[in-house]
Formats: C-alpha cells, structure tokens, sequence
C-alpha cells in the first residue's frame, strides 16, 4: 500500500488511518457498517467482520483509502488505546445521547490524544442514536461546546437512520487531507513525506540518486 | 606516451566499439559500447557465479570428507566423543556460513579482493549457533534466485538487485549494532529504495508495492538467522516471561474474559483450533510478510467462529478478547521475538494501514493485556485472581451457563477417554511384563539345562589328550588343533589332513 503522498504529483493517493474510540454498545461498529456497507442491523453482512473496514474515496480529483480501525471499547482494554491509535491521520470519538457516562469517556479520550498524540489527529466527536433524542442525556450545547473548545468537530449521526454518516466521514478525509497538506508544505516543496512515514525528518538522499537508464554499466 | 598520443589525435575508429556494431565504445567498458559491454559483462557474470557455484560445492564436499575422517578420529579417541563432535558441529555449521557467504560474496566480478576476505571475517566473528544454518542457507539460496527471477522483466531490476545484495552484505558487518539501530537502517533503506522506485515507475504503486514485497522477502530471508531475537536485546528474556505468563492463566475460561464463541457448535470449534495451529504456525516463517500472513488467517479463523456463534458481524469488542483467548490457549512459540521481528523489519506502509497491520495491532494488544492482566480486567476480586495463579483453587465449571456446563462434560468424557486409554495400557504393560519375566526364567532355565548336558557328554566322553597326542600322524599340524581333534576318536580311522602344496605359476 502506497502511504500518503508517496504516489506521482498529478494523481498522488493519501492513504488515511482512522480510529474508532469509544465505549462498548455506543454503536461505533454499526455506524462504520452503515458507511462501508449501507447496512444497518442487517443478515446480510458481506463482510466477515466489522472490525477493520477500508473505503476509496475521490475528493476533489484526490483519491483517498481510508482505513478505519474499530477499536474494543470495553473498560478493561482502554489502556490498550495508545497500540491502536499511534500513527493514525484522525480519531472518531463515538458517544451515545442517551449515555452522559459515554460522553465522559469521549472526554477521557480527547485528553488522551491530545496529550500522546498532539495536533497532528483530526479529531471528530459524534453523538450517535440521535433517533432516540427523546432519551438524551447530553444536551447538544454542552457537547458542541466542548467539541471546540478541544479544537475538535462535533457531528450527531444515526446509524439507524443512515443520517449525519457521510457527512461526518467526507469532512473528516478533507480536514486529514488539509493537515496532510501544510505538513508536507512545511516540510518544503513536499519531498513525497507524509504523516503516515515512519521518521519523520528524513527527506534527503544520502546515497547517490541511480542514473536512470542502464545504470549497472556506470559501475560495472 | 599512449595517452598523449590519444590527446593529440583520435582515429575515428578508435572511439567506435571494438566489436564493430557501428556505435561508440567507452574505454570504462573496455572498448566496448554499452550494448556490448552488457553482453560481454552478462556472460562474464554468469560464468562467474557458475564457477563460484562449483568452488562452493568442492568446498562444502572437502568440507563433509574432512568431517567424515574427524569423525572417524574422535570415535578412536572414546573419552572425548561427546565434545569432540560438538566442536564438529560447530565447525560444520561454520563452514556451511561460510560457503554462503561465498556463493553471495563473490558473483561481483568488481570487487575480487572480497572472494577472500569474505570467508575470514564471517569466521573471526562468533556465528550464531543455530543447527538450522544448512536448512537457512538453502532458503536463502532459493530466495535469491527467486528474487533475481521476479526482477528479470523488471525495469532497473539488476539496479535495484544490486542494491539490495550490498546493503544486505553490509548488514552482516553490522551485527553486533543494536537490534534498533539494525531495524533503523533497514527501515532507511526501505523507505529509499521505495521512494526511487515511485519516482521511476511514475506513480504505478502496485508495482513498487510488489517490487517492495519481493524486497523485502529476499533480505529478511538472508538476515534471518542474524536479525531475529538477537543477543544484544532481551527479546529471549521477553519470551520466556510470556511463555510462563500464559502458562500460570491457564485456568482463565472463555466466560471470565467473556469471549462470544460457543465451542459447542462444531464448526466454531473447528475455526478455533484452525486459529491456534496458524498463531503457532507464524513462528515457522522466516519472512515479516509470511508472519503477518499466519496472524490475518488466524484473525480470519477467528472472525468465522464468532460469526457463527453470534450470527452476525464480528466488531472489535467481540474480536479482542477471542483473540487474547486464542493467545491463551496457543501459548505460540517466541511470541515476544515475533513481535519485535515484525516490529522492526517489515515494510512500514503494511504495518501503519494495512489490513495485516491492524491484525498485528491487534496480536500486540493482546499481548500487553495478557501481560497486565489482574483481577479486575477477568470481573473478579483480586484475592481470588492471587488464588487461582497460585494454582490453590481452580475455577468451578459446571454450573452457570449451559455452554460452559456442557463443555465441561465434553472435557468430562475426554477425561473418561483418556483414563480407559490408561488402564488398558497399564493392563498391557503388566503383561509384557509377565511375559518378559517368564522368558528370564526359561534362559536361565537353559542355560542350566545347556551346562548339565556338557557335563554328562563330558563324563560320558573323559579326555584323553596324552594318547591322541601321541597318536596323530602328522607332526607339522599344532598342538592345539591336534588337540580338538582329538576328541573325536573315529578321527584315527580317517586319512591324515590334507597338507598345504605350492604349484608354480
């Protein structure tokens, strides 16, 4: 898999990383179902598993691979979080409107995040189940407010009724896209490094560039 | 006085190649063009490496008969066999490196002083032992030519063959550096080495991607027996530690870690012991690439159990702690050296987004949670987790939910199984047993029988030596066969012994 930015300068492909955060049964695997497979609940699942789902996207002549990493949401792995979420482009932060105790762990995570990870993560905070609004427990100003006062984007979403999802994930791939971008620019004239590459500095060749064509007679 | 005459004046012909194709030649190339001098070159090459071929296998045959006739030796000297054939282990598996290193070292015709002193310094640093060495050399050798064999219609392929044969030789000289700065520089070189190639192909990326692949495949295969779980890290420590981890939870259950599997149902069954041979499997393969294969179809094996227990789409809440518990039950072999092997060596791109990443991701947590595993993270107070790692008491099973009831009967009857096995093989044994004593008693019985009947032929039959002695014709046969001769006294009636002639010609 080409990592982001590494393809041509015309038709350059960013490969993004998403994790999936928050606490079990808030619905994190049906909402990532939902946008992979429009399928909500459903027998007919093609895939065998919901836990790592890729999608290609084309956004603005750039085409973009997603991979979204679903993550265990149970209490007992959340000190596992730092093996799933190094390297990743962004973070969807998922909480239930019915659940105030769901939104706290969201809260948990985003200082989490912010902490080991800093600027570079995109983060995302959705409330998810919006068809049960008549059960919320999180009122909308407290979450939005929150949301950007962390430097994140808020998103209500129903994966129930397929609402908010595309949006949420479309404004997510152009804001890692953006990020993407000023790195690379600030890296200078975008010596094809990225987010995803494993050091970060490293952009000159130390050894000799080969010469193009029959380089073995130079040598040989 | 050459160069002089060249500077002063140049003959047409002489610029052109030698072998007259009507292109310039180069002097680098010895007069050839570029064209030519690749033939020429080609050939040159290949009978070279057809030779290295040869001097490698007369190596490793002197190699084998020097062995044989040491061999020979050790066992006329039987107070120090044991040692003796371990130092000749030692020195065979030395040599069968060395031949190796030969093979690779001496293909470039530039660089000849290497044919030489590539043995030495291979053999003035400590090899590792690994009785396997013989097994990696073929490997290595198979993996090369399969490199070489992918590379053949691959644009620059020689280029980048090259490259990779010296960097992986450099990295033999690099074996005492630290495993992180070895997994630095391996990674540096991927990370170039990819980046050229995009710049070449134009932004074909399945290509790079599979010429990365084939990279990949031959260095690791190489470096191997050097790179993985080397002495300079703790990563044996690490492995022995999670062994006895998993070891002492052994008694954790499928319903403390509240893993959706119902063993029950025979197919999941049949995935979940799929599941623990591929774990197992990974520590087999030699390749990073290989070794995230065997944990993604043991991802997928688990997937299709949980799947048919619960009839719907695994998500990670359910896949993690099946995985932890398929960890548990496999206990795979070197698991921490595995890790950091795949850690530091595989290509970067398929561990950070990759499907094959997020499985290991996903083995790595596994392992951190089985190692900080406590009472809490099990629903259960920590006295009673001190009680069952001491292994005072072991968990109840029958009672709550019918899957582990009854699995717990399914255990109960193999138990029962096992016990029947036993006995009838404790039944067996007692009368082999038997029967072996009796045969004891019948020699015995024997032997006494033997002696008794050599004694009445004896009384039957006394000696007498003096007159036989006496009476034997021929006084050129010895004594003592004119003795055993003697005791048969029809022997008198019979004509002397043949005596021994010499016929000229």
């Amino acid at each position: 898999m080409a990592t982001a930015g590494a393809a041509g300068s015309s038709g350059r492909t960013y490969s993004f990383k998403v994790v999936l955060l928050g606490e079990g049964c808030v619905g994190k695997t049906s909402l990532v179902l939902r946008y992979c497979e429009n399928k909500f609940n459903d027998k007919h699942i093609t895939t065998l598993q919901a836990s790592f789902l890729t999608k290609k996207l084309n956004i603005t002549g750039k085409r973009v691979n997603l991979a979204i990493w679903d993550t265990a949401g149970q209490e007992r792995f959340h000190a596992l979080g730092p093996i799933y979420y190094r390297d990743s482009n962004g973070a969807i932060l998922v909480y239930d409107v019915t659940d105030e105790d769901s939104f706290q762990k969201v809260k948990n995570w985003v200082k989490e995040l912010r902490k080991m990870l800093g600027n570079e993560i995109c983060l995302c905070i959705v409330g998810n189940k919006i068809d049960l609004d008549k059960d919320r427990n999180v009122s909308v100003e407290d979450a939005e407010s929150y949301a950007e006062s962390v430097g994140a984007k808020h998103y209500h979403t129903s994966a129930k009724l397929n609402k908010g999802i595309e949006e949420l994930f479309l404004d997510l791939c152009k804001r890692m896209m953006e990020t993407a971008q000023a790195e690379e620019r600030a890296k200078g004239n975008g010596a094809s490094q990225s987010a995803s590459s494993r050091r970060g500095v490293q952009i000159v060749d130390d050894e000799p560039q080969a010469t193009p064509a029959g380089g073995c007679c130079s040598t040989g | 006085m050459m160069s002089q005459r060249r500077g002063i004046h140049v003959d047409q012909s002489e610029l052109l190649c030698k072998k007259g194709c009507g292109f310039y030649g180069n002097t680098a190339w010895q007069g050839l063009c570029s064209k030519c001098w690749r033939e020429v070159n080609q050939r040159e090459k290949q009978r070279q490496i057809q030779e290295d071929w040869a001097l490698a296998e007369r190596l490793q045959r002197e190699e084998e008969e020097a062995y044989a006739s040491r061999h020979q030796r050790a066992q006329s000297q039987p107070a120090i066999t044991p040692f003796n054939k371990f130092e000749e282990r030692k020195t065979k598996v030395k040599s069968s490196k060395v031949n190796t290193v030969t093979k690779f070292f001496t293909p470039s015709i530039k660089t000849p002083p290497k044919k030489d002193a590539g043995p030495f310094d291979t053999q003035s640093t400590p090899s590792p032992s690994s009785s396997a060495s013989r097994q990696s050399t073929l490997d290595s050798d198979r993996a090369a030519r399969e490199f070489i064999d992918f590379l053949k219609p691959v644009k620059s392929g020689r280029e980048i063959f090259k490259q990779c044969r010296a960097f992986t030789e450099s990295m033999v000289y690099k074996r005492d550096m630290g495993a992180d700065e070895l997994s630095e520089s391996v990674q540096d070189f991927y990370q170039n080495l990819s980046e050229r190639l995009q710049s070449q192909f134009k932004g074909s990326s399945e290509l790079v991607e599979k010429v990365m692949d084939e990279v990949e495949k031959y260095m690791m295969t190489r470096l191997y027996t050097e790179v993985f779980c080397p002495e300079t890290t703790d990563d044996e420590k690490k492995d022995l530690a999670i062994q006895k981890r998993i070891r002492d939870l052994h008694w954790v259950t499928i319903a403390m870690l509240c893993v959706p599997v119902d063993e029950e149902i025979p197919e999941v069954s049949d995935s979940v012991v799929k599941a623990i041979t591929d774990i197992i499997e990974m520590d087999s393969k030699q390749v990073p690439k290989d070794k995230l294969a065997c944990i993604t179809r043991c991802s997928k094996h688990i997937f299709n159990a949980i799947k048919v227990s619960k009839k719907e789409a695994a998500s990670a809440d359910d896949f993690l702690p099946t995985l932890i518990y398929i960890v548990l039950k496999a206990n795979p072999p070197r698991l921490q050296s595995n890790i950091q092997y795949i850690t530091r060596f595989c290509n970067p791109s398929r561990l950070m987004t990759g499907e094959d990443g997020y499985y290991f991701t996903n083995l790595c947590c596994a392992v951190a949670f089985i190692e900080k595993l406590d009472g809490q993270s099990l629903n259960m107070s920590s006295e009673e987790f001190e009680l069952y790692m001491s292994g005072q008491t072991s968990p109840h099973w029958p009672q709550p939910t019918a899957a582990s009831s009854s699995s717990g009967t399914a255990a109960l009857t193999q138990v029962h199984n096992s016990l029947d096995l036993l006995t009838g093989l404790g039944e067996r044994q007692e009368r082999v047993i038997e029967k072996a004593r009796q045969l004891e008693s019948d020699l015995i019985d024997w032997t006494d029988e033997v002696e008794q009947e050599v004694q009445s032929a004896l009384e039957s039959f006394p000696l007498e030596t003096q007159n036989t002695t006496a009476n034997t014709a021929s006084g050129t046969a010895s004594a003592s066969l004119s003795a055993i001769d003697s005791e048969n006294i029809e022997n008198e009636q019979l004509p002397p012994p043949l005596q021994p002639q010499m016929f000229a010609g």
